[in-house]
C-alpha cells in the first residue's frame, strides 16, 4: 500500500538492494500513514479470513465423489476395456514432447556454439518449477485414484519423455528444424488412430475430450487461419474476397451454432467416411471457428511489420513469397504471441460448449455426477465444480506462463 | 534543362540507367514531371532539392519500389515493365540503402547480410558467410557480426545496411537520404564508407543533404524541385555558378 506522497520531501527513498530488513520494508510499504495502516489491516483481515475458509473447505471436503468418478472426469464414457488406447496415446505424446524438447535444446546449443554466447542450461529442478501447477494438479489427481493404472501411465509418459529427450539430445537436430510441423501433424494422426481407432467415437469425454479438442483445434486451425490472413492481403481479388467473406461469416456466428450445425447438419454434406463420429464433427466446427479468429490475430501481426521491411527485402531481389516467409511472418507471428495465446486459452475453456451436442466434457461430468443416487441433492457441486475449474485453470495458467517465457526469449517489444 | 543528354555518359561512355520522359503520379499529385536523365557506368550522381521535390520517388522508381506511370526506365539494358521477372533482375543488380536502415530485426547482422545471397543467389552458407565477413571488414564492423540490429548504433546499422546491399554484388547503388536519420557524430562513419565505395568505381545515385559529400565525390549534381529536374552539372559548376534562379535560392538557403 503506497500512496502518492503529499509533499515532495515525503517521497519514498528509492528501493535499494537487500539488507534493509523486513520491518523497514513493512513500515514504508504497509504502514506509512494512518490510512495505509487502515487499508493494510482491512485487506489483511479479509485475506486471512478467505485463507482460513479455503483451508477449512478443502479439509472438510469429502472427495469421495471425485474418487469414485475419477475415470468419468478424465475420459468420460470411453469404454473401460479400451482405456489402454488413450494411455498408450498419452505415452506417445510424452515421446513426441521429448523429441521436440531435444530439438529445441539442440538447436539452441548449436546457435550458442555459433555465436559464442554461452547458453544457460536449465536444471531438472528449474523445469519442475516451471511446470509446478501441472505437477501439483497431476499429483493431486493421482492421490484420488483407486487403481494402479493412472499412476503407471503417468510414470510411463514421464519416463518415455525424459528417456527420449536424453537419447535424442545427441542427434544434430538442426537438420530437422523444419520437421516440427510435420512431427506435430504426424502426432495428431497417430493419436487419432491410436486413441480412437475402432472405438465408438461418441464415447469420448471428460478432460481427455477437452484437451484433445484444444490441441487438435489449435493444430488444425493455425495453418488455416494463417492462410486466411494471407488470403485477406492477397493481390488477387477473388482470394481476398473469399477470405474476407469466410472470416466475417464465421465471426458473425456463435460457436454453439457451429457446434450444433456440425453435429446435426455436417452429416448431410460429408460422406460418412469423413465424419466417423461426433468428436470429428465437433473438431471440424471448432477448427473452422478458430481459424477465422486466428486469421484476424495474424492480420494484426502482419500489419505491425513496417512497410520498410518489405521494401528492404524487395530491394535485394527477394521474391514475394520468400519475403513473406523469411522477413514478414517471423516478425508478425512474434508480435501475435500475446493475442494468439489469449485465443488458445479461450478455446480451451470454450471446448466445454460441446455439451450442447450431448458430449460429456469435464464440466458436464462435474454436474452430471451429482445426479448419481449416492450423491443426489447433497450439494456436492461445491466439490465437483471447483475441481473442474482447477483443471481448466491449470491448463490456461501453464499456457499463459509458457507464452510469456517465449515472448521474453524472442524479445517481443524490443526492436 | 539544357544539356542533360549531352552530359550523360561522360564518365565512362556507357549508359547504365536511362530515364526517358518519366512521369509519376500519387493520385492527383504529380511527383515526377518529364524526367530525362542518363547515368553512366561508374558515375556518382548526387540528387539534391527541397523536401517533396521527388528525389526519393525518382530513385525508388529505378528499382521499382514505385511504379512510374509514363515514360521509359532502362536499367542495365532491361526495361522496367510489369513483368515481375524483369523487376526481379533489376532489383538484384541495384542495391538500395534507406533512411531508416530497414535491417531485419529478427536476424543477426551476418544473417541480415547473407539472407538474400543464400535465398536468391543460392550461395552456400560457408561462401555467403565468408563474403559477409569480408563486407563487414570493409565497412569497419566485423566484430558485430553475431549481434542483432537493435544492439547497434545508428551509424553501425546503416553500415550493415550498406554491406547487406553490397552482398548481392549490385552494379548500381541507390542511397535514399542515408544519413538523415543519424546522430551528427555518426554521419561521418557512413559517409566514409560511401566515399570509399565511390572511389572503388561503384555507380551510385545518392539523395542527400550532405553538400560536402556532393562536392567531394559527385561527378554530377542534380537539383530537383516540384518533381522536375531543374539543373544538372558537375559540382564545381553547380555550387559556384548555378544557372537557374531556383537553384540559387536553394543553395543560398542551405549553404
Amino acid at each position: 500500500m503506497t500512496v502518492t506522497p503529499a509533499r515532495p520531501e515525503d517521497r519514498m527513498p528509492l528501493p535499494t538492494s537487500a539488507g534493509r530488513g523486513v520491518s523497514e520494508w513493512a513500515r514504508t510499504h504497509l504502514f506509512r500513514t494512518w490510512y495505509d495502516t487502515l487499508l493494510t489491516l482491512m485487506f489483511g483481515v479479509a485475506f486471512a479470513g478467505a485463507t482460513v475458509a479455503l483451508i477449512r473447505f478443502v479439509g472438510a471436503a469429502d472427495f469421495t465423489i471425485l474418487r469414485r468418478n475419477l475415470a468419468l472426469f478424465m475420459v468420460g464414457r470411453f469404454p473401460r476395456d479400451q482405456l489402454w488406447r488413450p494411455a498408450v496415446a498419452l505415452i506417445l505424446v510424452g515421446v513426441f514432447i521429448g523429441v521436440m524438447a531435444a530439438m529445441t535444446v539442440g538447436s539452441a546449443i548449436a546457435k550458442a556454439a555459433e555465436s559464442g554466447i554461452p547458453m544457460t542450461r536449465s536444471t531438472p529442478w528449474a523445469v519442475l518449477r516451471r511446470f509446478w501447477p501441472l505437477v501439483a494438479v497431476a499429483a493431486f489427481i493421482l492421490t484420488l485414484t483407486r487403481t494402479i493404472g493412472p499412476a503407471v501411465t503417468v510414470l510411463a509418459t514421464l519416463g518415455a519423455g525424459v528417456g527420449v529427450f536424453m537419447a535424442a539430445a545427441r542427434i544434430p537436430w538442426r537438420l530437422l528444424r523444419r520437421g516440427w510441423l510435420l512431427l506435430l501433424a504426424l502426432l495428431a494422426v497417430i493419436y487419432l488412430v491410436l486413441a480412437g481407432g475402432g472405438v465408438n467415437w461418441n464415447g469420448w469425454g471428460g478432460l481427455h475430450l477437452n484437451l484433445f479438442l484444444t490441441v487438435a483445434g489449435i493444430l488444425f486451425a493455425f495453418p488455416l487461419g494463417l492462410l486466411l490472413a494471407l488470403g485477406r492481403r492477397s493481390s488477387l481479388p477473388v482470394v481476398r474476397w473469399l477470405s474476407v467473406s469466410y472470416i466475417e461469416l464465421i465471426r458473425g456466428v456463435p460457436l454453439i451454432t457451429l457446434l450444433l450445425l456440425g453435429a446435426f447438419a455436417l452429416g448431410f454434406f460429408l460422406p460418412a467416411a469423413l465424419s466417423p463420429g461426433q468428436v470429428i464433427r465437433v473438431l471440424i466446427a471448432i477448427t473452422l471457428f478458430e481459424a477465422a479468429y486466428i486469421a484476424e490475430v495474424v492480420r494484426g501481426g502482419l500489419q505491425s511489420v513496417p512497410e520498410g521491411q518489405v521494401e528492404a527485402a524487395q530491394s535485394v531481389g527477394m521474391p514475394p513469397w520468400k519475403t513473406m516467409r523469411l522477413v514478414v511472418l517471423p516478425q508478425a507471428l512474434r508480435n501475435t504471441i500475446p493475442a494468439m495465446v489469449g485465443q488458445f486459452i479461450s478455446l480451451y475453456k470454450d471446448t466445454s460448449l460441446v455439451t450442447v451436442v450431448g458430449m460429456f466434457d469435464v464440466l458436464r461430468v462435474s454436474t452430471a455426477v451429482n445426479s448419481q443416487p449416492d450423491f443426489l441433492a447433497k450439494g456436492l457441486e461445491s466439490v465437483t465444480l471447483p475441481f473442474a475449474a482447477l483443471l481448466f485453470w491449470v491448463g490456461s495458467y501453464v499456457m499463459s506462463r509458457e507464452a510469456r517465457r517465449l515472448e521474453k526469449r524472442l524479445g517481443v517489444g524490443e526492436r | 534543362m539544357t544539356d542533360v543528354f549531352a552530359d550523360a555518359t561522360k564518365a565512362t561512355g556507357d549508359a547504365i540507367i536511362e530515364l526517358i520522359d518519366v512521369d509519376k503520379f500519387f493520385g492527383e499529385f504529380q511527383a515526377l514531371k518529364d524526367i530525362n536523365i542518363i547515368i553512366g557506368k561508374k558515375e556518382v550522381v548526387v540528387v539534391i532539392g527541397p523536401s517533396g521535390s521527388g528525389k526519393s520517388t525518382l530513385i525508388r522508381c529505378i528499382n521499382r519500389l514505385e511504379k512510374h506511370d509514363r515514360g521509359t526506365i532502362i536499367v542495365d539494358g532491361i526495361e522496367l515493365t510489369d513483368d515481375i521477372r524483369n523487376i526481379q533482375v533489376v532489383r538484384r543488380e541495384t542495391g538500395m540503402v534507406f533512411q531508416q536502415f530497414n535491417l531485419f530485426p529478427h536476424l543477426t547482422v551476418i544473417d541480415n547480410i547473407t539472407l538474400a545471397p543464400r535465398q536468391v543467389r543460392r550461395e552456400a552458407k560457408k561462401e555467403a558467410d565468408e563474403n559477409a565477413m569480408a563486407l563487414l571488414e570493409r565497412v569497419g564492423i566485423p566484430e558485430q557480426a553475431r549481434k542483432y540490429p537493435g544492439q547497434l548504433s545508428g551509424g553501425q546499422q546503416q553500415r550493415v545496411a550498406i554491406a547487406r546491399s553490397l552482398a548481392m554484388r549490385p552494379k548500381v547503388m541507390l542511397f535514399d537520404e542515408p544519413t538523415s536519420a543519424l546522430d551528427p557524430e555518426m554521419i561521418k562513419e557512413v559517409l566514409d564508407v560511401m566515399v570509399e565505395l565511390a572511389q572503388g568505381g561503384m555507380t551510385m545515385i545518392v539523395v542527400t543533404h550532405e553538400m560536402g559529400f556532393a562536392r567531394q565525390v559527385a561527378d554530377r549534381v542534380v537539383f530537383m524541385a516540384d518533381g522536375q529536374i531543374v539543373e544538372v552539372g558537375p559540382p564545381e559548376h553547380f555550387f559556384l555558378d548555378p544557372q537557374e534562379d531556383r537553384t540559387k535560392l536553394f543553395l543560398s538557403q542551405i549553404l
